[in-house]
Formats: structure tokens, C-alpha cells, sequence
């Protein structure tokens, strides 16, 4: 009964980003993200492309295991099911969508060979986490770049003269949030976003950046104190 | 009172004022960015930070009522929580391609495991465990209410081609576990005989997890598609 895990059923829940219909060609190409085990009718579910996969219907630890095993097909779903909110997380970390693409792709490679060692102390979801932050973290610490200003809008000017539409200033908060965070310490970055954007509890953000819960708080108290400094137009 | 109170993910222990002072050297950067640690009022910002991510219901304490301090560090948080819902709902990036790119390239370096031979009149044609692995497995997710987690072919000591084989399955409970694992076993012998011509002498089975709803059989057009 060790699969059914009602936190991973949570987090999969709180993780589905995305609003209204999806587009209907996802619904044979991306299973959609949730526990394997629930209730859903597994006809036609030895899904994947060419109908060869294993059954999407598997949870993440039964896929894991599988893949542990050599079983490409089953890893073939994992990296269809954590794809999107991977590179989301590598493109908030490293500000640049080719970037982060290459960072997905080589923590998943890096995946496919450990999988053996892998031993499911943690969920596979953070386990990948804890891999693509870490590649994230390294390529920052390698190369530490300037902030890729052409890469994300101008804020718009907090004018007092204007009153642009809701929508609109919605829009350049969020712009600027996404501009304040490329200029935190990656470290903090990393924290915040796991966290605001990820949903990630502190426990588990404590083992996908090595270190203790207690310094993710303190991480965590910094990059809010910096971020809402850099959101003070927006008050 | 949490300071993350707004996620439905939360649940997590409150943020007792001391764990949140971090200590002055590490401070000392978001100090710089975000002024001083404690508000002119004389609290620590993080005191007026739980103010406002108390719960539902909580009174509010007479100085944050009228502090214009501790006022405008709540607006600053609020700030930041709006433009981070606003952030979290944005659509995710596609990772279709990308996910096509990641497979094609595991595929490229398949893991094949021993070699084992299989049961032809010469004893000289192998197959690769894992590909014989992902036959069986595929076998057992063509039982309704069965699904392959592992799956290990073991050569019988002392022989060159018999194997036994290993099985971990998950499987549901709306008939007796006995009947369903018989089924199981067909299932995989079958496939081991007739599909790989792979001699197999027992199947050792291990149930050990639950599948909630009776599954209905995977479509057996692409099982040994791997071949």
C-alpha cells in the first residue's frame, strides 16, 4: 500500500496550473497529472504515443520502479508527466527558456541512469526537483550572468498620472515579481519559488536543496523581504 | 499562525518569531535590499508579517490595529502574495518537445540487463532481460484489475535457459486476490512460452500494493511490440 500516498495526491492537485479545457490533444500525449491509483477506467490506457507505453495509469513509484528495471516505456510517461512543471521551475531559477530546456533535458538523463539507485526515500516528483535544482544552481554558479533584461518586459512605470486597467497592472506585477526574483541570490530564488510557486513544503524543499528546515525559512524570510521591496509599486 | 496560510498546500507548523531571525551576518543582505529588520514602531517585520497571515477569525492585536508600520509591511506582503498567485496560475511552459527529446534519448541508451538465452533447439539466441522484462509486464497489465511494478527473470541454478520469474504487482480487490494472481501467472507463462519462447519454470508473485478500482484489460495489441 506503499503508492498510495495522499500527500503526493495533494501536491499533484495543488500543482495543476493549468485553467479550463486542455487543448484536446493532451489528452493522448500527457496523462493527466494525478495519482495513478484513483478511479479512472485504465481502457486505453497503455497510452503514449504509438500505444506501445506502459499504462499511464500507474502512479509515479510503480513507474519508477519499472524504469528502475530498464523499462523505457514507463519512464517514457514520468518525463511526459513532470516535463511542463520542471521546465517551469528551470525557467523561473534560470530566467532563460533554453536554458532551463537544457537543464530538464539532462536531469532526466541523469535520471534514467541513477533510477537504479534510486531507492524512493523521497517521490520521484522530488527527486527530479531536487536533480533539475541542483543543475539549475550549478549552470548559476558557473557562469554567473547578468540579469537577461531582453528576456522578460519592462514593468510598467508606476505613473501616478494613469490608472491603466486591472488586468494590465496585474500583468506588470507579475513582470516585475519575475524581474525581482532573477536578482535574488539563486539560493533564496530557489527557496521562494519551490515554495510560492511549487507549493512545496518546507520538509521537502529542505531535501531538494540539501540543507535543513530551518535554513529554508531563514532563505525563505530573506527572499520575501527582497521581493517585497522590489513589489513596493504594486502596494 | 503560519506564514504560508494562504496555500492550500500548507498545513505546516506555525513560524515562531525566533526561527525567523536569521542571524544578523545573513541578514545583512536583505537589510541592504529591504531596510531595517525592526519597523521604527519597534516590532520585527516578521511580527507584523504573522499579523497578517493569521487566521481566519484571529483578533488583531491592538498595535497592528494602528500601526502604520506594521501596516504598510502587511500591504508589502499582500503585494507580493497577489503577484505570486498571479504568477503561480500563469500557464506552464509546453514541455511536449521537450519531453519527445528527453525520450528519444533514453531510448537511444536502453539499459538491457543479462542476456538470457531462450529455450530454441540450439540454445544459441538471446534476448535482453529488460526487453523480456517489459513483455511480461505488459502481460500483466492485460489481467483487468492487475498492473506490473517489478518484474526479474532469474536463471535456475545449475541450467542454462530455465528462468523463474520475479513479479511485484499492484491489484484491485474486487475478486479473491488467489483467483486474481492464478490469472497472473497464465498471463505471464503464456507470454513466456508462446511469445518469447523463453523457458519458464515458476513465477514468483508479490502483491504489495492496491489498485482502488477494477482496471479493465490493456488493449493486448502492442504487448511483445518491443521484440
Amino acid at each position: 500500500m506503499r503508492y498510495r500516498e495522499d500527500r503526493s495526491r495533494r501536491k499533484w492537485a495543488a500543482m495543476r496550473n493549468r485553467p479550463g479545457p486542455p487543448p484536446p490533444y493532451e489528452a493522448e500525449f500527457r496523462p493527466a497529472p494525478r495519482p495513478a491509483t484513483g478511479s479512472t477506467a485504465a481502457r486505453g490506457a497503455a497510452g503514449g504515443p504509438g500505444g506501445s507505453g506502459a499504462p499511464d495509469d500507474l502512479n509515479d513509484g510503480m513507474l519508477a520502479v519499472r524504469a528502475s528495471e530498464g523499462d523505457d516505456d514507463a519512464f517514457a510517461v514520468l518525463v511526459r508527466r513532470h516535463s511542463s512543471r520542471l521546465l517551469a521551475l528551470a525557467q523561473h531559477l534560470l530566467g532563460d527558456r533554453a536554458d532551463a530546456e537544457d537543464a530538464v533535458q539532462e536531469a532526466f538523463l541523469s535520471a534514467w541512469r541513477r533510477l537504479p539507485e534510486f531507492h524512493h526515500a523521497a517521490s520521484f516528483g522530488t527527486w527530479m526537483y531536487r536533480i533539475v535544482t541542483n543543475r539549475c544552481l550549478n549552470v548559476l554558479r558557473r557562469s554567473p550572468r547578468p540579469l537577461p533584461l531582453d528576456a522578460l518586459p519592462e514593468p510598467a512605470a508606476a505613473d501616478a498620472g494613469s490608472s491603466p486597467p486591472r488586468v494590465c497592472e496585474g500583468d506588470a506585477a507579475t513582470a516585475a515579481l519575475k524581474r525581482a526574483l532573477l536578482e535574488l541570490d539563486p539560493e533564496l530564488r530557489a527557496c521562494w519559488v519551490l515554495r510560492e510557486l511549487h507549493e512545496l513544503h518546507y520538509e521537502e524543499i529542505a531535501h531538494v536543496l540539501g540543507t535543513s528546515e530551518q535554513t529554508v525559512r531563514g532563505r525563505l524570510y530573506r527572499a520575501r523581504r527582497a521581493l517585497t521591496e522590489a513589489m513596493r509599486p504594486w502596494r | 499562525m503560519a506564514l504560508d496560510d494562504p496555500h492550500r498546500s500548507s498545513g505546516d507548523r506555525p513560524e515562531p518569531v525566533d526561527t525567523m531571525k536569521a542571524p544578523a551576518s545573513v541578514l545583512h543582505e536583505a537589510e541592504l535590499r529591504a531596510g531595517p529588520e525592526i519597523l521604527p514602531c519597534g516590532r520585527p517585520v516578521s511580527r507584523a508579517w504573522e499579523q497578517a497571515r493569521r487566521p481566519a477569525g484571529t483578533p488583531v492585536d491592538p498595535h497592528t490595529g494602528t500601526c502604520t508600520w506594521c501596516r504598510q509591511a502587511v500591504e508589502g506582503l499582500t503585494a507580493l502574495d497577489r503577484a505570486a498567485r498571479a504568477l503561480r496560475t500563469e500557464e506552464q511552459p509546453d514541455g511536449r518537445t521537450l519531453a519527445q527529446r528527453v525520450v528519444d534519448a533514453v531510448r537511444a541508451e536502453t539499459r538491457l540487463g543479462a542476456m538470457l538465452l531462450l529455450d530454441d533447439p540450439d540454445q544459441d539466441l538471446h534476448i535482453a532481460e529488460s526487453a523480456a522484462a517489459k513483455v511480461l509486464r505488459r502481460a500483466v497489465d492485460t489481467v483487468p484489475g492487475a498492473r506490473a511494478i517489478s518484474c526479474r527473470l532469474v536463471l535456475v541454478r545449475g541450467s542454462r535457459a530455465v528462468h523463474t520469474v520475479a513479479l511485484t504487482i499492484a491489484a484491485a480487490l474486487d475478486q479473491p486476490l488467489p483467483e486474481r494472481a492464478e490469472e497472473v501467472r497464465g498471463a505471464v507463462l503464456h507470454a513466456a512460452h508462446r511469445g518469447l519462447g523463453l523457458r519458464v519454470t515458476a513465477v514468483d508473485l508479490t502483491i504489495n500494493a492496491v489498485l482502488e478500482a477494477p482496471r479493465a484489460t490493456v488493449d493486448e495489441r502492442s504487448t511483445g511490440g518491443d521484440l
